[in-house]
């Protein structure tokens, strides 16, 4: 072989190209890439469900890449036959987006050790849900003597510019709306009365959040004292010493599933199923459920403790009782327009 | 010049050294840009209709408009401020010995070493209810209750005009640098006072330095997605908000496409008025 300058050249630049796209060269043989959240999600998979994947399959070789619900689907989307990701995780409202574009593959129930031993509202064929997320009232105990107990009690005067929201861009602003029209007699069909109420609540509040983890820092700087939020934020924070409580309200706590899918068109389904398998265990969620995770599991076989025994259900049976579920199919018919109401009519 | 077809016209350059950069724009700026045209131009969120159907939604919706003025006046108050406060610190860099020169330069690019995100949760505790502000003025007796600073346009405009403040204080110290100041001297032995000097001779000549910090400053201020939205809040909607809004989280790229053409076309018709100023004042420095 003679070495000239373009043979090197081609060389180099085919390397290099390997290098920066390693999709185009063994597409079958990448690990397997599960898509997690970032912050307290990913830091919780790397520590305790990856390792407990990784032991049950002779150390199978997995990336977690962690991103946003949506650009999950947008890069899905861009290639669908060849899906750079093998496991996704979605909050209700984008699972049925993914679902209904065609991008998750059926869970293969029958094969499934763990499937049947979820709770029902947790059993999801098109990918069942390992975790809960919580959504109730977060309190700064210091401020507020007496705990609230309803949602009602957001409209308090005596919580005149004390009261924080998120806008509708996060699945717990959405979920949040729908339930305030539910206490007023609306549904997921008709939010109206629950616009009228936030109508009402204008001189109460003191911050609309552009997402939820705004909140968290907002409370941290005293600018609010009462607002709804996620369990699981709350406990973080609780953790690094900022005064606040979490209750579930005597309407139920909302409880969104987290659910996890096998990417249609996967190279990897195998190893895939056997992740979702892992997160299903009564052991990972377990140990998920304990601190510093607090995650709230769905395996009818795990027994509650800690925290969550104590704040929100000793059992299976009293989270059925306590928890309130939503049903997003009929929330994202009508999301954008309400996003879009929401961007029109609140302005404090 | 050019006597022989050999010999090479040395005013004339070749593009050749410049084609990896273009085509690196062209495959990543262009091509994109294309595309987002392309989808920007149908009615429906699948793509499939082609029509007007976004730009017509957008320039008929006085909420769509009303976003888009906010976001054009946001620009031009963080714009103010920042030439207002950076003057004079590029002022004074020019008159100060070269210790205090270094001084300056650091402050001025100290922004620029923290990441927004840092700067901006840093104005979130001065802004806070609690915040240093607030504290300063109730323990002087000023205010009873503390003022809300936080989620408001003030304290969007005062946090953005501290972000973004080397963009301005950087040119201006450059064209106030370039200035001779041999002319000061000569204006005021001429016998005009310090302000009819600045007014007539320093002000005229940093033109082009004013020029360049304002338009830097303005396209930074407007699409500071980070800032506007950890100090503005979820209620107050500027054009980065709501084009992620519909991008991401109701999916409806079509409308968002639409809505950064839009957004791309409103300020690039500020730039360009601000690059006539500041060939004017070329015109007008030269002469």
């Amino acid at each position: 072989m003679i070495l000239n300058r373009r043979s090197l050249m081609t060389t180099a630049l085919t390397l290099g190209a390997m290098k920066a796209f390693p999709g185009l060269s063994f597409a079958q043989a990448r690990p397997l890439v599960f898509a997690t959240f970032t912050g307290s999600w990913e830091e919780a998979h790397k520590a305790v469900l990856v390792p407990a994947f990784r032991k049950a399959n002779a150390d199978a070789a997995i990336v977690l890449d962690p991103m946003l619900s949506v650009d999950q689907i947008a890069k899905i989307n861009a290639a669908k036959a060849n899906p750079p990701i093998d496991v996704m995780l979605h909050d209700p409202g984008p699972a049925l987006v993914a679902i209904g574009q065609d991008l998750a593959e059926p869970y293969p129930v029958e094969k499934s050790a763990h499937y049947k031993d979820l709770i029902a509202e947790a059993q999801e064929p098109m990918g069942p849900a390992p975790f809960f997320q919580v959504v109730g009232l977060t309190y700064n105990p210091e401020a507020i003597k007496t705990p609230p107990t309803s949602w009602a009690d957001l409209w308090k005067p005596e919580f005149k510019g004390r009261v924080g929201i998120t806008n509708l861009n996060s699945t717990l602003g959405t979920g949040w709306l729908v339930e305030i029209a539910k206490m007023r007699g609306g549904s997921e069909a008709n939010v109206d009365p629950g616009f009228k109420a936030l109508e009402e609540l204008k001189p109460n509040l003191a911050a609309v959040a552009a997402n939820p983890g705004a909140l968290a820092t907002l409370f941290q700087q005293g600018q609010i004292d009462i607002s709804p939020g996620n369990f699981n934020a709350i406990q973080i924070l609780k953790a690094r010493g900022v005064p606040v409580e979490f209750v579930a309200p005597k309407e139920g706590a909302i409880a969104f599933k987290t659910t996890i899918h096998i990417v249609k068109n996967s190279p990897n389904r195998e190893l895939a199923f056997k992740l979702i398998e892992a997160a299903l265990t009564p052991e990972v969620q377990t140990t998920l459920m304990n601190p510093p995770y607090l995650i709230v599991p769905t395996n009818s076989k795990v027994t509650m403790g800690g925290e969550i025994a104590r704040v929100l259900a000793k059992d299976t049976a009293e989270l059925k009782q306590k928890f309130v579920f939503q049903d997003w199919k009929k929330i994202n018919e009508q999301r954008s327009a309400w996003i879009e109401r929401f961007n029109r009519e609140i302005k404090i | 010049m050019g006597a022989a077809p050999a010999s090479r016209d040395v005013t004339s350059y070749g593009m050749g050294l410049a084609a990896p950069l273009a085509l690196f724009f062209l495959l990543f700026f262009v091509a994109p840009l294309l595309q987002l045209l392309w989808l920007s131009l149908h009615n429906d969120t699948a793509g499939l209709h082609w029509g007007l159907g976004q730009y017509l939604h957008f320039l008929t919706d006085p909420f769509s408009l009303g976003v888009l003025g906010s976001t054009l006046l946001l620009g031009a108050e963080v714009t103010a401020v920042c030439l207002l406060l950076g003057f004079p610190i590029a002022w004074l860099y020019q008159r100060v010995g070269p210790k205090l020169q270094t001084i300056i330069i650091l402050i001025v690019l100290l922004p620029l070493l923290t990441s927004v995100v840092v700067r901006t949760f840093a104005w979130i505790v001065i802004l806070g209810r609690q915040g240093i502000v607030n504290a300063t003025l109730q323990s002087l007796g000023i205010i009873d209750t503390p003022l809300k600073l936080l989620y408001t346009q003030f304290g969007v405009v005062i946090a953005l005009a501290q972000v973004q403040m080397p963009l301005m204080t950087l040119p201006l110290i450059t064209a106030l640098g370039r200035i001779d100041p041999n002319l000061d001297d000569a204006s005021c032995s001429l016998g005009a006072g310090s302000w009819r000097t600045f007014f007539r001779i320093v002000l005229p000549l940093s033109l082009p330095g004013v020029i360049a910090g304002c338009t830097l400053t303005y396209a930074a201020a407007i699409t500071a997605f980070i800032t506007q939205s950890l100090i503005g809040g979820g209620q107050m909607l500027f054009m980065p908000m709501y084009l992620y809004q519909q991008a991401s989280t109701l999916q409806n790229w079509p409308f968002a496409a639409a809505i950064s053409i839009i957004f791309l076309l409103a300020v690039l018709a500020v730039v360009s008025v601000f690059t006539t100023l500041g060939r004017l004042s070329r015109g007008y420095g030269g002469a």
